[in-house]
């Protein structure tokens, strides 16, 4: 009836000493090894471009990309808060829209059945191709570049979500059914907890996604003037052969991708850990 | 709770062309532990769902009668061999899905005093995938009970478990549901010999009761008597397989 006592605790042999050595590599390694790699392509990329004397407009250093980044914060930083700007508003309206689709397909067949293979079309169709129509047809350029980057985006939220929200323990969809529970119940207590790691998966694909679509639009677009986005500052230091403010730029949409990959992850690892096996530490 | 009612389900089943079991007529008496025993397979499971309302997959012809001729619906709680309970939630919260979903205020005294009888005061907070097998079986057996229905089916909930849980837990259940219609379906002939008022045998060539048990259950495990009974299971179960 009642579980065994916990073993005593003896000190560390040879074989637990190991799995801690192990423990310890592993959380020291996670960064220390990316680091390493990253550094040492720094130093490479530095070394090349002094030893060959490559002039800046070829290649800039790596110390002359910081550099850039730093005195021309002033133009990137307002770049970075517009393009910022339409990728987290587009990720919401790709959450919104794929959340409230893939709800509505799995409560209706008819409109799975009638809408389902537009949201597959519409994903398949390179952003490019379609880009340009958008910006004709729609007269605001933040409106069209939000619905650019939202295309790219929904699709990895509504199909995930949507197999999720099917994936329910066919046991528990027979308790509900036994408790007499709506079928609004059965979407908020079962279908919606059942269907979250699957939403998440998603969310972070689209994250990254919803950047890109706010960047590929933005070079679409290609219209300067004050609200232009890091991609357009990218299209015109091409022009005038700025190739560090070029890297500077890139840089900085990089990193972005990074944080909105790393907020991503930590929300999907704060809602999960308690229970999901994806986030639940394994007892050994 | 509301007295406990006989339950009856007759009728016949198909499986696509063949049938699955001839015409049988299942009484579950009023307030009594009856064992449906048989092989996989043979429609056993398929039984119980029929009671209870839930998608089966054969075609069944038949229906089924309540002794008070009242509907069973909002009447039967339901265990199975997977514990049912929901991951997300922690074993209080499970215990109280019935309140929840009734939209009724959370009886929060008596999911603690249930949890306690099934043992499990000190895991109430925690998420199913924190406990052993045998405690999440635990765990569902205090929502059963917390939802205090008269008719209860049990889907072999306790095969999943090592010989002293299962024990443990038969133990358990035989008091905590005293009084209730119960049908356990089972596999397990020494189960069948604990638990049941009456037994019954399923299988390819029908439905069979056994001769009624003069012990009461829950009767010892290692008692003369029950092992009896569990012998003669043995020797039906093989008398349908030859």
């Amino acid at each position: 009836m009642t579980d065994p006592a916990p073993l005593v605790l003896a000190p560390p042999d040879a074989e637990e000493r190991r799995r801690r050595r192990a423990g310890r590599f592993e959380r020291i390694g996670r960064w220390a090894f990316p680091l390493a790699v990253v550094l040492l392509l720094l130093a490479a990329w530095d070394r090349i471009v002094v030893w060959n004397d490559i002039p800046p407009y070829v290649l800039p250093s790596p110390r002359l990309v910081i550099g850039t980044l730093a005195t021309d914060w002033p133009v990137l930083l307002p770049a970075l808060l517009v393009t910022l700007q339409i990728t987290l508003l587009a990720l919401l309206a790709a959450v919104l829209g794929g959340v409230g689709l893939a709800v509505l397909f799995t409560q209706s067949r008819l409109a799975e059945m009638s809408f389902y293979p537009y949201a597959v079309i519409l994903q398949v169709t390179p952003l490019v191709a379609i880009a340009p129509l958008i910006f004709i047809y729609v007269g605001s350029k933040l409106a069209a570049l939000l619905l650019c980057a939202w295309i790219v985006a929904f699709f990895p939220v509504l199909s995930n979500t949507t197999l999720g929200l099917r994936s329910a323990d066919h046991n528990l969809q027979d308790l509900f059914r036994i408790y007499g529970a709506t079928r609004w119940q059965r979407l908020r207590y079962l279908q919606a907890p059942a269907a979250l790691p699957y939403f998440l998966g998603g969310l972070r694909i689209a994250g990254g996604l919803s950047l890109i679509g706010a960047v590929v639009a933005e070079y679409v677009a290609g219209t300067g003037g004050t609200g232009s986005g890091l991609a357009f500052r990218i299209l015109e230091a091409s022009y005038r052969l700025n190739i560090p403010r070029m890297f500077a730029a890139l840089l900085l949409i990089a990193l972005t991708g990074v944080a909105i990959y790393g907020a991503l992850n930590l929300l999907s690892y704060m809602l999960l850990r308690k229970w999901h096996e994806s986030a639940v530490r394994r007892e050994r | 709770m509301t007295p406990a009612p006989a339950v009856t389900v007759e009728g016949s089943a198909r499986l696509g062309q063949q049938p699955l079991f001839p015409p049988v007529s299942l009484r579950l008496g009023a307030g009594e532990w009856t064992c449906l025993l048989g092989p996989s397979g043979v429609g056993k499971s398929s039984l119980l769902r029929i009671i209870a309302g839930l998608e089966t997959g054969i075609d069944f012809t038949g229906h089924v009668t309540t002794g008070d001729g009242a509907p069973l619906a909002g009447r039967i709680a339901y265990m199975a061999q997977s514990d049912l309970l929901f991951p997300w939630r922690s074993v209080t919260e499970n215990v109280l899905l019935g309140a929840a979903l009734r939209g009724t205020a959370p009886d929060r005294a008596r999911a603690r005093e249930l949890i306690g009888r099934v043992g499990l005061t000190d895991h109430a907070g925690k998420r199913p995938a924190a406990l052993s097998g045998g405690q999440r079986q635990r765990a569902a057996l205090a929502r059963t009970l917390m939802e205090d229905r008269p008719v209860i089916l049990l889907d072999e909930p306790f095969s999943a478990l090592d010989a002293r849980n299962r024990a443990a837990m038969q133990s358990l259940a035989a008091s905590l549901l005293a009084g209730r219609t119960v049908l356990l379906v089972t596999h397990d002939p020494a189960e069948a010999a604990r638990l049941g008022h009456r037994i019954l045998v399923i299988d390819e060539a029908g439905l069979r009761e056994m001769p009624r048990p003069e012990m009461p259950p829950l009767r010892p495990v290692s008692d003369p008597a029950t092992l009896e009974i569990q012998m003669a299971l043995f020797a039906e179960l093989g008398r349908g397989a030859e």
